[in-house]
């Protein structure tokens, strides 16, 4: 009978997250925890080991810091490369553990070499790369990724990484014309599951769900010449 | 003259007193019985420092003592007993010479344990060996205040359980006492029965734990400069060992020809010779080589040094045997000396790594490695101070060394910037313009006309789709040499993303980038 009912559900997971058989579910790692609000970006429902996920566009800084943030409060450790000077009080803001992150003030075209040192005992990197890896120097970067079942996020596209999360557009809210302050930032978010909209940063500096939808975008893209991309339906 | 602590006097002086003044008062109640007195608020610091001339004094007279705060000693009656006929000479001795050598008062206490001697100091009096439970059973529960702010914390739960002398607390049974209030709990316990679990700590005398060196020829070279140090960091941790004590972390203070200094405080786990002499080592080349850097930079006066510098070396070169110019060395001046001070000792058993801490030894062990290919300060740990924009409040620390806040993160820093902040800091020259191309500008009261494009350096210009309402910060209008002023404005623009832009001197930089 378990096996009967297993069958949907296989080919449920199959059909939405490109899982061909039960034993490449268990084969992989348990993903990393992030906040509720992100969870659906990713494939698996968190960050993923031994993988490189892509994160680009406008707010993808402040994306990753607040994807990190859960696995930061579970004491795993998180370097930033390339990153230049994080505002520290954005960092906390945002939920990461400061006692756990560590900032690199490294040359830039030296970032492979510093990403590979810190893989040996780090659990998180968060990398803006300097420069693309020739192809030789990607394959031995995700064969040391997988080994050591790290997760990286990147910050610029790269060719190998399993995830590609882009932020597609960035709605800052609050100012009115020099009467308020930022207050928050609906975010537009295109990934392998589909399209995602949400507030980051929240009104509270961390991610929120993104309010009742306003009937607006359609006419929106009519205007644009763009037609909304297909989003998963489950 | 009283001190005020959380709205409360903590101490006031004898003519204040005879007024009427009362430690716990408050501040009104201070007004109203003597006008006249002078209010002052705590400070942890400055009473530290004052009292630190006490401690000297005391230095001289007894051979063992511990600090237990500023204002409070403690000494061992053994200690005394060697160089006193009993008691009360030794006290009445101490006192005397306390009191000439600082002009202070100094109240006596006399009892079994330390806590019972504190509490009995505020009495003046002595409690005969043995009747310190009696004593202590007698005392209100509010004396655990002076105890800690750990135990403090738990004084009012006591009250509220009906527990409102020290004695009725004495007389729970232990075991209950540590499963409903834990390690605190128990702490109060053991100091109302009077038996003192924790052995003080002696006082360390400063002197004995520096270890110096001055250079006969100042040198640049870090290779001498790490062999010199490892005799130094040996000689230093004998000392170190011979207290039984363990250290930490160290200062490193390093002098240079030209009578400038840089110190830097370590914190390293596996403190040797050889580790110390890498700290310095790296402490040195990154301080020369910055220094180098700055005055390539600094322009006509420098530079002319370094021609001087030039020609004389030219001038050595006449020297058929003078050596070439050494491929290390980065700067002109050398180190003339050198000088480290334990800074924080403990006993072995502090310095020992707890089993909870997940694999920090290898983070650790892989930072110290960047460390040491790309310079200590590649690596830099977040941490937060006062300040009212973002790059005043970050506080990037290298690892494994002390964080040294300029700004307090305690003091109120109104009109800091509010959640969400900037993600990443810059500090670069923009021009803000408004429609017809002209800079804007700002007033307390808000901007002068409406913002309409920012130009970057590099030349491109984008269009500001929002604006916020700008607002200025104005602080030490009182001292023009820390007088800031500035006004802030976040912008959106066309592209879509938001900065923080401040305007100082007439001059408008991005100083925050929502990334």
């Amino acid at each position: 009978m378990d096996v009967m009912s297993a069958v949907p559900l296989v080919e449920q997971l199959s059909r939405e997250m490109g899982i061909s058989t039960a034993t490449a579910l268990f084969d992989g790692h348990q993903p990393r925890p992030v906040d509720p609000v992100l969870a659906p970006i990713f494939r698996r429902g968190g960050l993923p080991r031994g993988e490189i996920v892509t994160l680009t566009g406008g707010q993808s800084l402040s994306c990753a810091l607040a994807t990190i943030a859960a696995a930061t409060q579970e004491q795993k450790w998180c370097a930033g490369i390339g990153l230049g000077e994080p505002a520290v009080s954005s960092i906390a803001d945002l939920g990461v553990d400061l006692d756990h992150f560590v900032n690199l003030a490294t040359p830039a075209e030296d970032w492979l070499r510093v990403a590979s040192i810190l893989i040996e005992s780090f659990d998180i990197l968060i990398v803006d790369p300097g420069f693309r890896p020739s192809a030789g120097e990607r394959a031995r970067l995700l064969a040391k990724v997988r080994e050591r079942k790290i997760s990286l996020i990147s910050l610029e596209p790269m060719p190998g990484s399993t995830e590609q999360i882009e932020i597609t557009d960035t709605q800052w809210s609050g100012t009115e014309h020099g009467h308020g302050r930022l207050r928050s930032c609906l975010v537009t978010a295109r990934s392998q599951t589909g399209i995602h909209r949400f507030l980051l940063p929240g009104p509270e500096g961390t991610p929120a769900e993104a309010p009742a939808r306003v009937p607006a975008p359609t006419s929106v893209w009519e205007e644009k010449g763009e037609r909304p991309v297909i989003r998963s339906v489950s | 003259m009283a001190v005020l602590r959380a709205g409360k006097v903590v101490a006031a002086n004898a003519p204040a007193r005879t007024a009427g003044i009362a430690v716990g008062n408050n501040k009104r109640a201070v007004g109203f019985r003597c006008p006249e007195a002078q209010v002052a608020a705590w400070d942890e610091d400055v009473d530290n420092k004052h009292f630190s001339a006490g401690v000297g004094a005391l230095e001289d007279l007894v051979a063992r003592f511990t600090l237990l705060g500023p204002g409070t000693l403690a000494i061992p009656l053994d200690s005394l007993r060697h160089g006193y006929a009993d008691e009360p000479s030794a006290v009445e001795d101490l006192i005397s010479e306390l009191v000439s050598a600082t002009g202070w008062e100094f109240f006596p206490g006399i009892a079994d344990t330390v806590f019972a001697a504190v509490l009995a100091a505020g009495q003046a009096r002595r409690v005969e060996p043995g009747e310190t439970v009696n004593f202590l059973a007698a005392q209100p529960i509010t004396t655990l205040e002076y105890a800690g702010a750990e135990v403090a914390k738990l004084i009012d739960t006591f009250t509220h359980l009906g527990l409102r002398t020290l004695g009725a607390l004495a007389r729970l049974d232990a075991k209950d006492v540590n499963s409903r209030f834990g390690a605190p709990g128990r702490h109060a316990h053991d100091l109302a029965t009077g038996s003192e679990r924790r052995p003080l700590h002696d006082h360390v005398r400063e002197d004995g734990l520096t270890a110096e060196l001055g250079l006969e020829a100042p040198t640049t070279r870090s290779d001498t400069l790490g062999f010199l140090t490892r005799q130094l960091a040996a000689d230093l941790l004998t000392k170190v060992r011979r207290l039984g004590l363990v250290c930490t972390q160290i200062t490193i203070e390093l002098v240079a020809v030209s009578g400038q200094s840089s110190k830097r405080t370590w914190r390293i786990e596996d403190m040797n010779e050889n580790t110390i002499a890498d700290r310095l080592r790296w402490q040195a080349e990154g301080w020369l080589a910055g220094a180098a850097r700055g005055g390539s930079s600094a322009g006509s006066a420098r530079t002319d040094g370094k021609a001087a510098a030039r020609s004389r070396r030219a001038h050595d070169f006449d020297i058929p045997d003078e050596p070439a110019p050494d491929p290390e060395d980065f700067s002109e001046e050398g180190i003339i000396a050198l000088r480290l001070v334990a800074a924080e000792l403990t006993t072995p058993i502090g310095a020992t790594k707890s089993l909870f801490d997940e694999n920090t030894g290898q983070v650790t062990h892989t930072l110290e490695r960047l460390q040491g290919l790309f310079g200590p300060d590649s690596v830099l740990v977040p941490g937060l101070q006062g300040g009212w924009d973002p790059s005043e409040t970050n506080l990037w620390t290298p690892w494994q060394q002390k964080s040294v806040p300029v700004r307090s993160p305690g003091a109120p820093w109104p009109g800091a910037l509010h959640a969400p902040r900037p993600t990443t800091v810059e500090h670069v020259a923009v021009d803000v313009l408004t429609g017809d191309g002209r800079t804007v500008g700002a007033r307390p009261a808000g901007l002068e006309s409406t913002p309409a494009a920012i130009r970057f350096p590099t030349g491109a210009t984008e269009a500001i789709t929002d604006y916020s309402g700008s607002w200025p910060v104005e602080s030490g209008w009182w001292d023009p040499e820390r007088a800031t002023y500035r006004t802030r404005l976040q912008v959106v623009t066309e592209s879509g993303q938001a900065l923080l832009l401040s305007k100082e001197n007439g001059q408008w930089h991005i100083t925050g980038r929502y990334r």
